[in-house]
């Protein structure tokens, strides 16, 4: 006895909840790819302007067979999504943490915070173009503010939430200062933090979409490719571009995020399973 | 009662909270002590500030006027010669039974090998073998308190705090877990203070029974329940007991109701 419970089981096999999971996921897309397939064929929309999935479909094939163009933009993008995400998730910690344990610095800078998390990133892009240069740093940035907002605001919102009692309970025990934070305000927070990890994510793959495409000196990422195919007129490597950010941004969410969240929060029954 | 087996000393505490019109007085120059050893209840009405002398004696709060002393040393903020049960039990999710019964042996500077096993013999008193590597979402409510019970026990506080620890359990659990609390106290001999609003609980546990008024609080009287332990829920010798409580309690719930309507 391990005082373990077991996740409620269905009547059927994990395997086939798993397929039928799967099966209504896919179903829907399924469906879109159908009919436009089929009002383009018919000829209601012209296929220079919107191509069939079928032509998205082969294009991406060929970019991701021979020379293999598609991994290389992909690749590119992933490097600095990693690096300007990175910086995001520390530097959003840090500073969330110091305001919201500072009343002083949190009233001085919330307002400040508030403004400027309105602010949409690709904004920035023109003024880091003058002051970072034309290249990845540029790109890298947009990155980085993208994420740093959504972690920085929820962070701060979730140590001001910790149950007070816990707090309590831990400072009884004899915990205070760094122990108090380490043990205690940041797991109690993990629930906002984890909403601001997800939420910074998405932010960050946006801004490095919208980066690239600005950044005259970049010459390879998923956003450059749709901004290139403009000179080639070639719509289909664009729906190919929208389609790679989409799955991309989807499977980050669904890899990275959600694998925190299995690890922590609903590992700790902090949050009902889904 | 001698001076130095007090462990606990209350003197002159008042406690008033908000400012101006808003301004409540919870407490209002409460003098009490608690012995050496002893099983304390603290008893009133609704809103009669029980919970909050118990803040104040935890050190979650500090008293407006008056001072409370802990061995002579006045309170001043948490710290771990007292232990506190929570009546949500406030335990940590993240921590599994024994990460939770070992946070305060750690903190206060046993080795990672004593903490495990001090933490262990507190888990085995409370009957939780085998849960110790269990998350507390997984548990029961009973489960729950009684890993609360045995966290503020296992670093060896000199009192122990229970602000209404059963007071969110079924009337089976309820009873269960103050048969079980009175057999932990006679293993652990602490200074119990223990607040509740059932009399029949405060008469089956308390050595002795603090009735408070209604706010703003002050003591009303304390009985004595010197009925040697185990004790029976009905037995009759002891049922004025629970008459003498209930009627300086009704007094003041009257009084509250009058406040209140």
């Amino acid at each position: 006895m391990n005082g373990q419970t077991q996740a409620p089981s269905t009547k059927h096999a994990p395997w086939k909840d798993r397929l039928i999971h799967a099966g209504q996921f896919v179903l829907p897309f399924l469906v879109i790819a159908a009919v436009w397939e089929l009002i383009v064929r018919v000829g209601w929309v012209s296929a220079t302007a919107l191509p069939p999935p079928s032509a998205i479909l082969q294009r991406a094939w060929e970019l991701c067979t021979g020379e293999g163009l598609l991994w290389h933009h992909l690749g590119q993008s992933m490097v600095r999504l990693s690096i300007g995400y990175a910086l995001a998730m520390g530097a959003g910690l840090v500073f969330g943490t110091i305001l919201a344990m500072n009343r002083v610095l949190r009233e001085m800078f919330s307002p400040v915070l508030s403004l400027l998390i309105s602010v949409p990133t690709i904004a920035w892009v023109p003024v880091f173009l003058i002051t970072l240069g034309l290249g990845d740093r540029t790109v890298i940035a947009a990155v980085f503010l993208g994420g740093f907002f959504a972690i920085a605001y929820n962070t701060i919102r979730g140590i001001e939430m910790v149950d007070v009692n816990r707090i309590r309970a831990a400072q009884t025990m004899g915990a205070r200062g760094i122990r108090l934070f380490s043990a205690v305000l940041l797991p109690g927070s993990s629930v906002s933090v984890l909403t601001g990890l997800r939420l910074g994510i998405g932010y960050s793959w946006r801004a490095l979409v919208g980066g690239e495409m600005l950044s005259a000196m970049v010459r390879w990422g998923i956003g450059k490719m749709i901004y290139q195919a403009r000179f080639w007129n070639d719509v289909t490597v664009m729906f190919v571009g929208l389609m790679v950010i989409g799955l991309t941004g989807f499977l980050l969410d669904r890899l990275l995020i959600r694998w925190l969240e299995r690890a922590t929060i609903e590992r700790w029954g902090m949050v009902t399973e889904r | 009662m001698k001076m130095n087996d007090q462990v606990i000393r209350i003197e002159g505490v008042s406690k008033t909270f908000g400012k101006g019109d808003r301004e409540v007085v919870a407490l209002n120059e409460v003098d009490l002590a608690f012995r050496d050893g002893e099983f304390a209840v603290l008893i009133g009405p609704s809103g009669c500030g029980k919970s909050t002398l118990l803040y104040l004696m935890a050190g979650f709060e500090s008293p407006t006027t008056g001072q409370i002393l802990l061995d002579g040393n006045e309170i001043r903020r948490p710290g771990p010669d007292r232990g506190f049960v929570f009546q949500d039990y406030a335990l940590f999710p993240w921590k599994t039974v024994l990460g939770n019964v070992m946070f305060g042996l750690r903190r206060t500077g046993a080795s990672h090998a004593d903490a495990k096993r001090i933490a262990m013999d507190h888990i085995r008193m409370v009957h939780l073998q085998g849960f110790e590597h269990a998350y507390p979402h997984t548990l029961s409510g009973g489960m729950k308190q009684r890993v609360g019970i045995a966290r503020a026990l296992a670093y060896d506080p000199k009192v122990l705090l229970m602000d209404e620890p059963f007071g969110a359990l079924d009337a089976q659990t309820r009873k269960l877990m103050q048969q079980e609390m009175v057999s932990i106290w006679e293993a652990a001999r602490k200074t119990v203070v223990f607040v509740t609003h059932s009399v029949i609980e405060a008469v089956y546990l308390a050595d002795r029974i603090v009735v408070m008024t209604a706010r703003p609080g002050s003591v009303k009287g304390i009985v004595d329940v010197d009925v040697p332990r185990p004790r029976k829920y009905t037995e009759e010798h002891y049922l004025h007991i629970r008459e003498a409580v209930l009627s300086l309690l009704e007094e003041e719930v009257a009084k509250s109701a009058e406040v209140q309507a």
